[in-house]
């Protein structure tokens, strides 16, 4: 370092090269390795387990994200065609031409949108973006200035190949820029200087939550912009979040007849949901797979509160690493060749935490032979042997499962109410929370679809073979056990593919041999009790005989036959295949995530429950000796102050006299001992601690110091 | 100096009048102009293309310095004096810096002292001029004085839609010369439609270049007459809602295809005008539904009216997409807006108890519908109400949880709901909403849902 020349004592800042610290700077230096970039140590970052993690996810975040993108792009394409076309467009006088958006609600989700959008218009150099957030456009003033500063210092588009001069020209007009000087003026001049007559770029201004502005503010911006729209070619985009109406609710005559309107739709977001669901989670590709319950409730947070893909994506994650973080055993839940690579690096206690799994235990019973069952349960290395036989089951399984579901799908998906559910994502639920085929609602299904035409029946089962075909030649064959799936398959398809056939062989003749019913009919009516069991047998009988009754009537050959392929459908494909969770072939806890609990607890926020349990039961949280109660309403001298007036407003009515709630906080911390000696005098100490934790009530926003009634406190929960 | 004059009245058709007063006014640069003129009418009557049109001619005729600035974008003093300066300074230089009204004023008495000015004009024309009421305090005052000030041959002219009694204020202000530009009356307005004839007919041709059949029958059918008889048409379905002058232009631009359709097919006589209005007659009303809005169809689209207005309520309800729950809380905000608190315990809670009838309550019962909560708008509630009542009317339980009560702002934001009162302390409690959706949209969101919302309305009882 070079001394100073200077005489005088002082700090004096060596630049030693450092440039400016702008947002080129920080975003080259924002980029440190890969690995250091995780909060976590090197030792769980270099785990297997976190490895396997880190692949799943970035493999599912590819994927949506690139879902996403192709989802956006139709509209996203038809709004850059907008914006570019302003260009060209010979301007009219003073018309703002303006995009609307209709994105549908949950703002936050939108902003990857507009993002997309304005890489895109980058991309192609054709416009200056500003996004403009209501946040920021409080007054006019604001919003003209955060308008004028954004479109100056937006110049992502020009990094790369803008030669030095012209950029030297941007950063001079930026220096000499404070947020006061962002006047109309100043951006007029700003873009005579930099633009000159061959290239114009639009400038585009978009407000994402057109809903959150001021109207005002917003009627007076849209005035303004489109008075200079003839200098200044000006593109409006608006995200709106319900209808149309609103913007013509919002914008006046005189204002929206100043703006040149184009709408655009985007996708819904539960059609959104539903294809990141069907293309991603419910790909065969991924090893990692919710069990019926949580992908249920994630899916219920998406319907019933938020409608936030992006939040259904992290809640998902959380699954992920909810799941991998059991342990270097679930490093297991990837490809099949991977799998048997990490069988090797595992360890004794990541063999006990596979001998631990639920479904362990009945594989372990299934063995017949005792001395197996010991090394099953001791010998780490025999059960290693073991592993690879086990996981291509469970991986088999679950590709089996996918591709019935496929067929299934297609068979109950349009039935009149569809008793099963109609999507894929609730069939999927619906088939590995319960046994599909002993539930009411399949039976029901079977029903309907014996009721079918034969032309649609056979034209039907028919699409579900074609469609399952296609599914195997399209996912599932690409896969490492895609063949082995394919085999099982495929004569189990063409059993039913037969069978088919032989409905339409089929004629409608009726054949004669009425079934012979081996049950024992009880001739007479056994001892009547009282009228009401007489009632209920004559009920039963009359309905055993219906039953006969139709079972008769339908035994045509056609009848049958279909009859024979619905069974077929339902022992190969739904019972063989389509298993509930718990009877899904062993260690398959380290393929699928179960534990709904911890994750409710940990994506659902419910601040008011956790309140309640910390004011009456602070042993929950604090874990101390001395707050232990062994029922929870329990009043103990030794809890925190504010629990033990948390419990005793708690008793209350609406109104609460402090006077008494005094002496009875002071009979709890004080003991009973000494309860008649100074009826009248209050320890200072005593009424000071209860002073303190009432307004510390207060502050929680339990009560209210009442205006009404002197010395009374009100309640404001309930 | 006639020529400013005539050369605008065929630019500007029955403005003859306004434009000859002004002629007088301010046609002259050598003359003294009047201190400040005050230009009125209704939007669309030319005030600001008129004003101008007549800047432009002065500037250019007699080098008059001209000024023409929107109040709307002044939102501080010190924006409108700068744009006035930089219009007015007389060679292009660094722009001037002012502050405050002083300066200003300061800096037009220089140009006032300096050589060659004594002669020249000064024009300043204020557009929205009502804003300049709620600016500070001195700056209309000064603007309607300006010529004193500064002792230049100045004129102010300031445009608004109101008379100017409703600048008057405490302290008053100095007269000013008053010009009312009145609404055109239906004769004036086809005039104006009409004037544009050539260009829409060359527009036309343009349009059908590449066809050479159409081009004929184009080329033949419009006329100036078939034209003036289409505006006939249009103005009478037209003129009853709105005067505008620009936006029935632009109407009638659009539905002129709609109206030359079948006689460009051939299937109608360009002279059979009572069944082109049969034609037209239907494309015209929904038009008239959709004026001022400027929906624009992308171009691959054609023009279909009917598909952009089926906007009732129903449809508007069905396509809002909404979560579950929030479209309970909507239904619940509105329970709780619409009904009175204490009909709440018979509402919503099983036994409430039998209620005792009294002449009284049989009275006040019958109401008559002005009284109904329904027609006299929402009243406001608190969150706890709300909540009550959600769970209430929600069959099955659900937590109370952050996502729960997001949806609360979420609602907010959307303008579903609306803060009335106590916007800033959300967390004591006395806050308070109001439900600002109608009857008909939440009867049709209850239908979504599958609740029947009326049942539960005491006006319905």
């Amino acid at each position: 370092m070079d001394p100073t020349i200077s005489v005088s004592k002082g700090c004096f800042v060596y630049k030693n090269g450092a440039t400016r610290a702008g947002k080129k700077a920080a975003g080259k230096r924002k980029r440190p390795a890969p690995g250091s970039s995780s909060l976590l140590g090197q030792e769980v970052v270099q785990q297997p387990f976190y490895a396997e993690y880190r692949r799943a996810w970035n493999q599912v975040n590819d994927h949506i994200a690139d879902l996403q993108h192709r989802s956006y792009a139709r509209t996203l394409e038809h709004l850059v065609d907008f914006v570019v076309g302003q260009g060209q467009r010979a301007s009219q006088d003073e018309v703002l031409p303006t995009a609307a958006l209709l994105t549908g609600i949950n703002q936050p989700d939108h902003l990857s949108q507009f993002t997309a959008l304005t890489q895109r218009l980058h991309a192609q150099k054709a416009a200056r973006v500003c996004v403009l957030q209501s946040r920021d456009c409080a007054t006019l003033k604001a919003a003209v200035e955060s308008l004028v500063f954004g479109l100056v210092e937006d110049d992502a588009g020009e990094e790369d190949i803008d030669d030095d001069e012209e950029e030297e020209v941007a950063d001079r007009d930026r220096k000499r820029l404070r947020r006061s000087q962002c006047t109309m003026k100043q951006l007029k001049s700003w873009y005579a200087n930099n633009f000159h007559s061959e290239r114009k770029p639009q400038l585009v201004i978009i407000l994402p939550d057109f809903e959150c502005f001021a109207a005002s503010v917003l009627q007076d911006l849209i005035l303004i912009l489109s008075a200079h729209c003839g200098t200044l070619p000006f593109v409006l985009v608006l995200g709106v979040a319900t209808a149309m109406t609103a913007v013509h609710g919002t914008l006046p005559y005189h204002v929206s007849s100043k703006i040149r309107l184009r709408v655009f739709q985007t996708q819904a977001a539960p059609t959104g949901l539903n294809e990141v669901l069907e293309r991603v989670l419910l790909s065969p590709k991924y090893a990692f797979h919710l069990s019926g319950k949580t992908f249920k409730f994630l899916t219920h947070i998406f319907l019933y509160y938020d409608f936030s893909i992006h939040g259904f994506i992290q809640g998902f994650k959380y699954c992920l690493m909810e799941h991998f973080f059991g342990g270097n055993a679930f490093a297991l839940c990837t490809d099949y060749s991977k799998a048997l690579g990490r069988i090797k690096q595992l360890t004794h206690d990541d063999m006990e935490t596979i001998r631990r799994l639920p479904s362990f235990r009945p594989y372990v019973e299934q063995i017949n032979d005792c001395k197996r069952i010991i090394a099953v349960l001791t010998d780490d290395d025999y059960l290693k042997k073991k592993l690879p036989q086990l996981l291509r089951d469970c991986l088999l399984h679950f590709l089996l499962f996918r591709s019935s579901l496929e067929f299934l799908t297609e068979l109950v998906g349009d039935l009149p109410r569809c008793p099963l559910g109609k999507l894929r994502r609730e069939l999927y639920v619906n088939c590995l929370n319960k046994a599909v085929i002993t539930s009411p609602e399949y039976k029901e299904c079977v029903q309907m679809l014996s009721f079918l035409s034969k032309d649609e029946f056979v034209s039907k089962v028919s699409r579900c073979l074609e469609r399952t075909e296609q599914f195997l030649t399209d996912e599932i064959a690409a896969l490492e056990l895609g063949e082995a799936c394919r085999a099982v398959l495929r004569p189990q398809l063409e059993s039913i593919r037969k069978s088919v056939d032989d409905v339409v062989k089929a004629t409608m003749s009726t054949t004669t041999t009425s079934p012979i019913e081996g049950r024992p009919t009880p001739d007479h009516l056994t001892q009547v009790g009282s009228r009401q069991e007489l009632k209920e047998q004559l009920l039963q009988r009359s309905k055993e005989d219906k039953n006969r009754l139709q079972q008769n009537t339908c035994t045509t050959h056609f009848a049958r036959a279909l009859q024979k392929t619905l069974q077929l459908i339902g022992t190969h494909l739904i019972q063989g295949h389509l298993r509930p969770l718990q009877d899904a072939p062993p260690i398959h806890e380290l393929f699928v995530f179960s534990d709904i609990a911890t994750v409710r607890r940990n994506i659902i926020g419910a601040p008011r429950a956790a309140l309640h349990t910390a004011l009456n039961n602070p042993h929950f949280y604090m874990q101390c000796k001395c707050c232990e109660l062994q029922d929870q309403s329990q009043l103990v001298g030794t809890l925190p102050d504010l629990s033990v007036v948390y419990k005793l407003h708690l008793e209350c009515g609406r109104m609460i006299n402090l006077f008494d709630w005094l002496q009875a906080f002071r009979s709890v911390v004080s003991g009973s001992d000494n309860e008649e000696g100074n009826q009248e005098q209050i320890d200072p100490q005593i009424q000071a601690r209860f002073t303190r934790a009432v307004a510390e009530l207060q502050f929680l926003g339990y009560i209210k110091m009442s205006k009404r009634k002197t010395d009374h406190a009100t309640r404001l929960t309930w | 100096m006639e020529s400013i004059g005539s050369s605008l009245e065929t630019q500007f058709p029955c403005r003859e009048a306004a434009i000859g007063i002004l002629n007088e006014l301010i046609g002259d640069s050598k003359e003294a102009y009047p201190a400040a003129i005050y230009l009125f009418g209704h939007s669309g009557t030319g005030k600001t293309a008129l004003t101008r049109a007549f800047l432009k001619k002065c500037a250019k005729n007699q080098n008059v310095r001209v000024a023409h600035l929107n109040a709307i974008e002044c939102y501080t003093t010190k924006i409108m004096l700068e744009i006035l300066l930089d219009s007015l300074a007389p060679e292009q230089k660094d722009s001037l810096k002012v502050d405050n009204m002083l300066d200003f004023v300061e800096q037009l008495r220089r140009w006032h002292g300096a050589s060659g000015t004594e002669s020249q004009g000064f024009l300043i024309a204020v557009d929205n001029a009502e804003r300049l009421r709620d600016m500070d305090a001195n700056v209309l005052p000064v603007l309607l004085r300006l010529q004193q000030l500064t002792s230049l041959n100045l004129c102010v002219i300031l445009l608004s839609q109101l008379p100017f009694e409703k600048f008057y204020n405490k302290t008053g202000l100095s007269e000013v010369i008053s010009l009312h530009l009145a609404q055109y009356n239906k004769a004036e307005t086809q005039r104006i439609l009409g004037s544009d004839f050539a260009h829409v007919r060359n527009q036309l041709l343009e349009q059908f270049a590449d066809d050479n059949k159409r081009l004929e029958i184009c080329k033949e059918a419009v006329t100036e007459e078939f034209y003036n008889n289409y505006l006939n048409l249009f103005l009478s379905v037209f003129y009853k809602a709105c005067r505008d002058v620009p936006e029935l232009q632009l109407t009638a631009k659009k539905c002129l295809s709609i109206y030359l359709e079948p006689v460009l097919d051939g299937t109608l006589d360009a002279t059979d005008i009572s069944r082109l209005w049969r034609h037209i007659a239907g494309p015209l009303r929904s038009a008239l539904t959709q004026i001022y809005m400027r929906i624009e169809k992308p171009p691959e689209e054609t023009e279909d009216f009917a598909s952009i207005e089926d906007q009732s309520v129903r449809k508007l309800a069905q396509s809002l997409e909404l979560p579950y729950y929030a479209k309970f809380l909507l239904i619940a905000a509105f329970l709780a807006s619409h009904n009175a608190a204490n009909q709440d315990k018979r509402l919503f809670v099983k036994h409430h108890g039998k209620q005792r009838k009294r002449m009284q309550t049989v009275n006040a019962k019958a109401k008559t519908s002005d009284k109904m909560s329904t027609t006299l708008g929402p009243k406001s509630f608190s969150i706890d109400r709300l909540l009550a009542i959600f769970y209430a009317i929600l069959e099955e339980k659900v937590g109370l949880t952050c996502n729960l009560l997001s949806q609360i702002s979420t609602l907010v934001h959307l303008k579903l709901l609306s803060f009335v009162s106590g916007e800033q302390n959300i967390m004591d409690g006395s806050a308070r909403l109001q439900c600002t959706i109608g009857l008909e949209f939440v009867l049709q969101i209850g239908k979504v849902v599958g609740f029947n919302v009326r049942q539960y309305l005491c006006d319905f009882m």
